[in-house]
């Protein structure tokens, strides 16, 4: 398996987990605690702070721990705005926003406010004099991301800091793609609230932090009540291991920063290059300064399901983890232009510290075999397809398709066209899901000799087509009928979200009875 | 040796709950939310340890939803029921976890009326008044804690439901103590909605549940990501949820075994404590008392001053709940109990854990009659 989806989390490094574990065995005490075992676990929380702090030129107790960065941008944003009262506020943010934000917005027009979503460039980025003219009387704050978690465009926070200062208006940014990938230094830039994470630089899941400034001082309303922790900013039992543990994931990403930044650009570049010799790509965020660690391409032609099917084995990413579980199209990706189907058909590729140049050779040889595949397999696509087209390589079913659809998607037998004379060829689709199959015949004395497909579409779709040609060798135009999409749905142990593959292959048969 | 008598402010983590975390920390890294494989371990991982939860708890797993821990769990559960309904009551026990109690309170700032419950001298409801103070008006919640953390006075939460429901209010229960020292059962008490917390029973800190019947409609505390249902944005804290389910397991299979232990200790510690002068043992008549939790005051002795003398000794326990400790105001549980504040501020809470030792006790005890002869 090769790992790049460092934007989505990173392994835990060995010195972090060695700087946690005291703090799962004998530092186990509360530290809120008055006695010697509490004392000792709140200093261990006191030098993380200072690590962080250190890290993006803050004070120690400019920082506030929280679950994570979800719980810091909900903590930022819903804790300015009710702290200021939510009556007429205004705030301006961006389409391209992680979730965390944009539905912490989108709760906050429920509750009166409202918000300037703006639209990137179409290099995705957002220009420090865009977020300007959004501004009115009533702007509140602006909650704008620094590096961008899909893409990896920076936007102007830094140009746009001290502008938003001059005018008084408090200035969130989320950083978390930005830690340790690039220099932050808030002693300099006027920025007032900033998430940040820290498993995405190498330290555990379930804590992150809030720079909350104190000169001028952002104040806000806590979102988490009950015994006052974190000068009363937020509450609950600090988890000393996770936070012994993101200090240190600061502390060594700062050491490596630099150098990592270096290395990490010449890899992404270098998997670009390579990508390229598969014509129609587009590389999203094209044109704009990138964080070092984010790749984000986009494929025409090969459908984005059966894309990631065959990278079973190249963990990436088909947009942001947070919503792939909905499997929405990117909205980052369709704010920059792409349609939903070509947004579909877009990897992320994250790069990491221990990424290998030989996984990047590795990543992009899988890659353009699986794009080319699919693309031959097409019916959409220009190129002439073979008799017989031979199935690739596949990294195995890492996304549990049912066994009858995943041996006929990964090999198939029956994929390329029939050419010559008696071939009966019909096609057939669903609109809904894009999907397209070919289906040809060769007849001899009343009976099919020979079955072709080739299809556009999800795994399911194609299985669909390979089963079809399969079954139909051998059989006579009386027994064609006997294939509804119910049969179909039951020998392909289709699911019901899949329903419309099975009917499409219902439609094609249709479509050749008719032409005998 | 040191003595760790403070087992209601955290615990020790189990190390056989550090074993089954280690994988998680330093094996498969994917985030839970990740379709690709390592998500896929991650994700199976978390289903595990809720089903972990739910059965110690006597809950069905699609009713666990993660939090950061007991307090955001019981903010989920207020603020999540009353976040867009029309503002009306709500109660809460007047001994409450501050977690229920200040954010129960932040509801007056969104035009609700929020009440505390009265309970007698010994820290229980008092029912009459309680079912009175329901008639007056709607209300739209109550929050009542199954063990108090700081007496272990233990509140009779079932009857509290049939009265609740009577008044068409939701049932919110604190049960981070009561978890893994008592039989719990959701269902069968009635509650609607349930918070507990890992590092109280010998699990990692930074991971809670709150335990969400599916009739209750909850508004998220925190925005972004369909983690959860929705409920709970955020990326799954994998190896807390692993280590939480394992302490729950362990809880519920050591239950018995260890509040008996706990037991044995307590009825130590209180047959030594009769025999110094002076001493007031809070909530002693109550009907019911987790096993593990004693407070006591030492008449005319400070006990935040006491604690410091016990600690040089190496004793830890504490004078009622970490989270408010280092304040110097005499515990609120207390105050609602109707003890004096002077008598309250000697406070002293003694919380046993699974490790601890008869021998501990005797410890405990001569460091203490030292202590007060030397007044």
């Amino acid at each position: 398996m090769i790992y790049l989806d460092h934007a989505a989390t990173t392994p835990l490094a060995t010195e972090v987990l060695q700087a946690m574990l005291p703090w799962l065995q004998e530092g186990y005490g509360n530290p809120a605690s008055e006695h010697a075992h509490g004392l000792r676990a709140r200093a261990a929380v006191e030098r993380a702070r200072a690590q962080v702090a250190e890290l993006i030129g803050a004070s120690p107790e400019e920082m506030v721990w929280t679950s994570g960065a979800t719980e810091s941008n909900n903590l930022a944003i819903k804790g300015a705005l009710e702290f200021r009262g939510l009556r007429n506020a205004h705030l301006v943010t961006s389409r391209i926003e992680h979730k965390a934000v944009l539905d912490t917005c989108r709760h906050l027009e429920t509750q009166g406010a409202r918000v300037t979503y703006l639209q990137p460039d179409a290099s995705g980025r957002i220009a420090a004099e865009q977020v300007l003219q959004a501004l009115t009387p009533e702007t509140a704050l602006v909650s704008l991301m620094w590096v961008n978690n899909e893409i990896g465009t920076i936007n102007e926070v830094e140009t746009l800091a001290p502008l938003l200062r001059e005018r008084g208006i408090l200035f969130h940014v989320d950083a978390v793609q930005a830690v340790g990938k690039l220099p932050i230094d808030l002693a300099k830039t006027p920025i007032d609230l900033l998430s940040v994470s820290a498993h995405k630089i190498y330290g555990p899941k379930g804590i992150g932090a809030l720079f909350v400034r104190k000169r001028p001082r952002a104040r806000l309303a806590p979102q988490i009540h009950g015994g006052g922790h974190e000068q009363g900013m937020r509450s609950g039992t600090l988890p000393t291991h996770q936070i012994a543990g993101l200090g240190e994931a600061f502390h060594l990403v700062g050491l490596s920063m630099a150098a990592d930044a270096q290395r990490l650009t010449v890899l992404r570049d270098d998997l670009w290059q390579r990508l390229q010799v598969l014509p129609q790509i587009h590389l999203n965020g094209e044109g704009a300064p990138r964080a070092p660690h984010i790749l984000n391409v986009s494929f025409e032609g090969a459908e984005g399901e059966s894309l990631r099917a065959m990278l079973g084995d190249v963990a990436v990413s088909s947009g942001s983890a947070c919503s792939s579980a909905t499997r929405e199209p990117s909205f980052v990706l369709r704010a920059l232009g792409r349609d939903d189907e070509l947004a579909g058909s877009s990897l992320r590729f994250s790069l990491g510290r221990n990424t290998a140049a030989e996984e990047i050779e590795q990543a992009a040889a899988r890659v353009i075999e699986a794009v080319s595949w699919l693309r031959a397999l097409s019916p959409l696509s220009g190129e002439p397809s073979v008799p017989h087209l031979a199935a690739t390589a596949n990294g195995g079913n890492t996304f549990a398709y049912a066994d009858p659809i995943w041996q006929r998607f990964s090999a198939p037998e029956h994929a390329g066209a029939l050419m010559g004379e008696g071939v009966l060829s019909a096609e057939a689709g669903s609109p809904a899901a894009k999907s397209l199959l070919r289906l040809q015949l060769r007849m001899e004395q009343g009976a099919v000799t020979e079955a072709a497909f080739r299809a556009y579409g999800c795994p399911t779709a194609i299985a669909v087509g390979e089963w079809l040609a399969a079954g139909l060798v051998g059989q006579k135009p009386a027994e064609w009928p006997q294939l509804t999409a119910s049969r179909i749905r039951q020998a392909l142990e289709i699911p019901d979200d899949r329903a419309h593959c099975a009917l499409m292959g219902e439609d094609v048969v249709q479509a050749l009875a008719k032409q005998v | 040796m040191p003595v760790y008598f403070d087992n209601n402010a955290t615990t020790r983590l189990d190390p056989r709950v550090l074993e089954a975390m280690l994988p998680y920390l330093s094996g498969p890294y994917g985030n839970a939310s990740s379709l690709h494989r390592f998500g896929r371990v991650a994700r199976d991982a978390v289903e595990t340890a809720r089903a972990q939860i739910a059965a110690l708890v006597g809950a069905q797993p699609g009713e666990v939803i993660w939090t950061s821990g007991g307090t955001e769990a019981n903010n989920l559960a207020i603020k999540g029921v009353t976040d867009h309904a029309t503002p009306s009551r709500v109660l809460y026990g007047v001994t409450e976890h501050p977690a229920v109690m200040e954010t129960a309170e932040s509801l007056k700032a969104r035009g609700w009326d929020v009440e505390p419950i009265a309970v007698s001298h010994d820290g229980v409801i008092l029912w009459d008044e309680f079912a009175a103070q329901l008639r007056l008006a709607p209300v739209k919640l109550v929050a009542l804690m199954r063990a108090n953390n700081e007496t272990g006075v233990i509140q009779d939460v079932s009857d509290a439901a049939t009265l609740v429901h009577g008044a068409r209010a939701w049932l919110h229960v604190d049960a981070v103590q009561a978890a893994g020292k008592m039989p719990l059962d959701f269902s069968e008490l009635g509650c609607d909605l349930m918070s507990l917390s890992s590092h109280k029973i010998y699990g990692p800190k930074g991971i809670g549940a709150l335990i969400v019947s599916s009739e209750v409609e909850l508004s998220p505390l925190h925005h972004g990501g369909a983690q959860e249902r929705g409920l709970r944005g955020g990326t799954e804290n994998v190896a807390a949820i692993v280590g939480f389910g394992v302490a729950a397991d362990l809880a519920a299979q050591e239950l018995v075994e260890r509040s008996a232990h706990a037991l044995a200790l307590r009825e130590r510690l209180e047959a030594g404590l009769r025999e110094i002068s002076g001493i007031e043992i809070f909530g002693a008549a109550a009907p019911q008392r987790l096993a593990n939790t004693l407070q006591f005051a030492l008449h005319g002795y400070d006990g935040e001053a006491l604690l410091m003398q016990l600690d040089r000794k190496g004793i830890a326990v504490s004078s009622g709940s970490a989270c408010a400790s280092g304040r110097g105001e005499p515990s609120h549980v207390l105050i609602g109990m109707g003890i004096a504040p002077d008598v309250a501020k000697g406070a002293i809470r003694v919380s046993f854990g699974k490790d601890n030792t008869e021998a501990e006790v005797a410890q405990f005890l001569s460091a203490l009659q030292a202590v007060a002869q030397s007044r």
